[in-house]
């Protein structure tokens, strides 16, 4: 399968053969279960998890990256500002001059950063292992109108075509004596010319795409469409969903009995 | 006269937008099977009627129209596009803006209309084969259509079309915007399809080529029917030329050797048959 739009790159793994539904469920469930857990402890383990499941994924690499290229200067940021500066600070931890760090804005950046974390990890790992065709056929397979599913594949597809029409329109307004290269001021000035030129090229392409979808069947109405991506949902991932909504209730249930005090 | 697969009775068309009718009362009929071209300077019409043969006119344009299309007993105007692209196809100039821009590869691409038709996954993979064979991308079918150059874009629109199983293809100067080995490529493919009883409808400004494949030709001039024939009694009528219509250099070759005398023979339009006259002449 060919590279498109997204950041999907085949490389043949147990994750990439999940179906895409399972992917999307571990999202939320993961992500949507950190937050309403009342304390960041769960957030942390997930994430330590997430780091198998890149390891899994062939992504480890990428995926630290990125997880620490956005953890650091998040927690950075959050724990200057809930730390030092939560209303809800009552025990100091810590004081450096005029600053005092209390507990419970730590805690508070840290549930934050773990959440945010765990949406960031799971949705990394998806995009990275799942094939943009795969994942609309899976979404259309699962009741998304058939019209949004191209709005997002189209949206999607649609830009590299924009930047290669871009890219000639300013070589031919170069070829003519239009200064296209230089500086930041002259690349910015470069751009405008070229907007009358891309707009209305875009409308024109608008209208003959739309000629072209409607003599493919874009419009057929009361027809369950079809793709040429098979999305199979194997043994592993009814096993997975069953472990990611139960992993749910049981995280809400233990939500609820710590909020009550239970435990 | 074998049977009709396309009728077109008197029919008008105006753009909302504009004031004068971009086609004025025309009639004709296509036979099946055969390979009928349309001609004409720019501006003569041409597109608008390939646009109101698939139905794009009036369920897509915008206008006054007036008079009957009928595909294969269906008349245009009562059908919608999606039901009428199972009886005809249309490809047109820019290869690219043939794209659904939904699919990764090429095979997705194919597989498009036949996805919106609710097609079976395997009855998908087969076609999808075949078409490929037959547009002879087979090779590049796990390739993002982005990546094929023009003319392999255009045999990707051309296979995507024709996977509709259209009786009827229309090309709407589909050959414009390539080399002239990709032309000549998307060719040989319409010209095999042809051969297989899919009855072509071509709009072309290579007069060549127009002569040497139409059965029939229809020459348009400001909206209006001027001339329709075979291709012999088209290029030798002298006030053709007056319609803005270029005439294939064999025929010129023809048309000068008879008026300096040299030969009698009728006006040919094909390499080998003019190199023979020209052969015959210097004999003479």
């Amino acid at each position: 399968m060919a590279k498109i739009s997204n950041s999907f790159v085949p490389k043949d793994t147990i994750i990439e053969e999940l179906n895409p539904m399972t992917k999307i469920l571990a999202v939320f469930s993961l992500g949507l279960g950190t937050l309403i857990f009342p304390n960041s402890w769960l957030g942390l383990i997930i994430i330590i998890g997430l780091f198998f499941v890149a390891y899994l994924a062939k992504t480890l690499k990428d995926f630290t990256k990125i997880m620490f290229g956005f953890g650091i200067p998040i927690t950075v940021m959050l724990m200057f500002i809930q730390g030092c500066y939560s209303p809800k600070n009552v025990t100091i931890i810590a004081e450096f001059g005029f600053l005092q760090v209390g507990l419970e804005g730590v805690l508070y950046a840290f549930k934050i950063i773990s959440t945010l974390l765990v949406f960031l990890g799971t949705f990394y790992i998806m995009n990275k292992t799942t094939y943009t065709g795969k994942l609309v056929a899976a979404l259309t397979n699962s009741g998304l109108p058939p019209k949004a599913g191209y709005l997002v594949l189209a949206s999607l597809n649609v830009v590299p075509q924009m930047q290669r029409r871009m890219e000639v329109i300013q070589e031919a307004q170069g070829a003519r004596g239009v200064e296209i290269g230089g500086g930041i001021i002259a690349r910015i000035k470069a751009y405008i010319p070229l907007l009358g030129p891309v707009v209305m090229s875009a409308l024109t392409d608008a209208q003959e795409r739309g000629m072209t979808l409607e003599t493919r069947g874009f419009g057929i109405t009361g027809v369950k469409q079809t793709s040429y991506v098979e999305v199979t949902q194997s043994n592993l991932d009814r096993i997975l969903k069953a472990i990611l909504i139960l992993f749910f209730i049981i995280v809400v249930i233990l939500t609820v009995l710590m909020k009550l005090n239970i435990i | 006269m074998g049977k009709v697969v396309l009728e077109v009775k008197d029919f008008s068309f105006r753009y909302r937008q504009t004031k004068q009718k971009a086609i004025k009362n025309i009639s004709f009929q296509v036979e099946e099977g055969s390979f009928f071209c349309i001609i004409g300077a720019n501006g003569s019409g041409k597109s608008t009627l390939c646009n109101a043969l698939v139905g794009l006119i009036p369920h897509y344009f915008v206008g006054k129209m007036s008079g009957e299309v009928f595909v294969n007993g269906m008349k245009v105007e009562d059908s919608t596009i999606a039901d009428l692209s199972a009886k005809i196809g249309l490809v047109f100039q820019n290869p690219f803006n043939q794209l659904s821009y939904t699919a990764g590869t090429v095979a997705e691409e194919l597989a498009y209309g036949l996805g919106n038709r609710g097609v079976s996954h395997e009855e998908m993979v087969k076609k999808v084969e075949y078409v490929a064979k037959l547009m002879r991308i087979d090779h590049v079918i796990h390739k993002n259509p982005l990546e094929l150059s023009g003319g392999q874009i255009q045999r990707v629109a051309l296979g995507s079309t024709f996977i509709m199983e259209p009786r009827v293809l229309v090309l709407d100067e589909c050959t414009t915007q390539l080399d002239p080995l990709g032309s000549e490529e998307i060719f040989d493919i319409v010209k095999s399809l042809n051969q297989k009883g899919i009855t072509v409808i071509m709009v072309d400004h290579e007069m060549e080529r127009v002569a040497r494949c139409a059965d029939k030709i229809m020459v348009l001039d400001g909206g209006e029917i001027v001339a329709i024939d075979i291709p012999e009694r088209i290029f030798e009528t002298p006030d053709i030329v007056k319609h803005r219509i270029g005439v294939p250099d064999y025929v010129k070759i023809c048309q000068s050797l008879r008026e300096k005398g040299y030969t009698k023979r009728e006006i040919e339009i094909a390499e080998e048959p003019t190199i023979e006259l020209v052969k015959e002449a210097l004999k003479g």
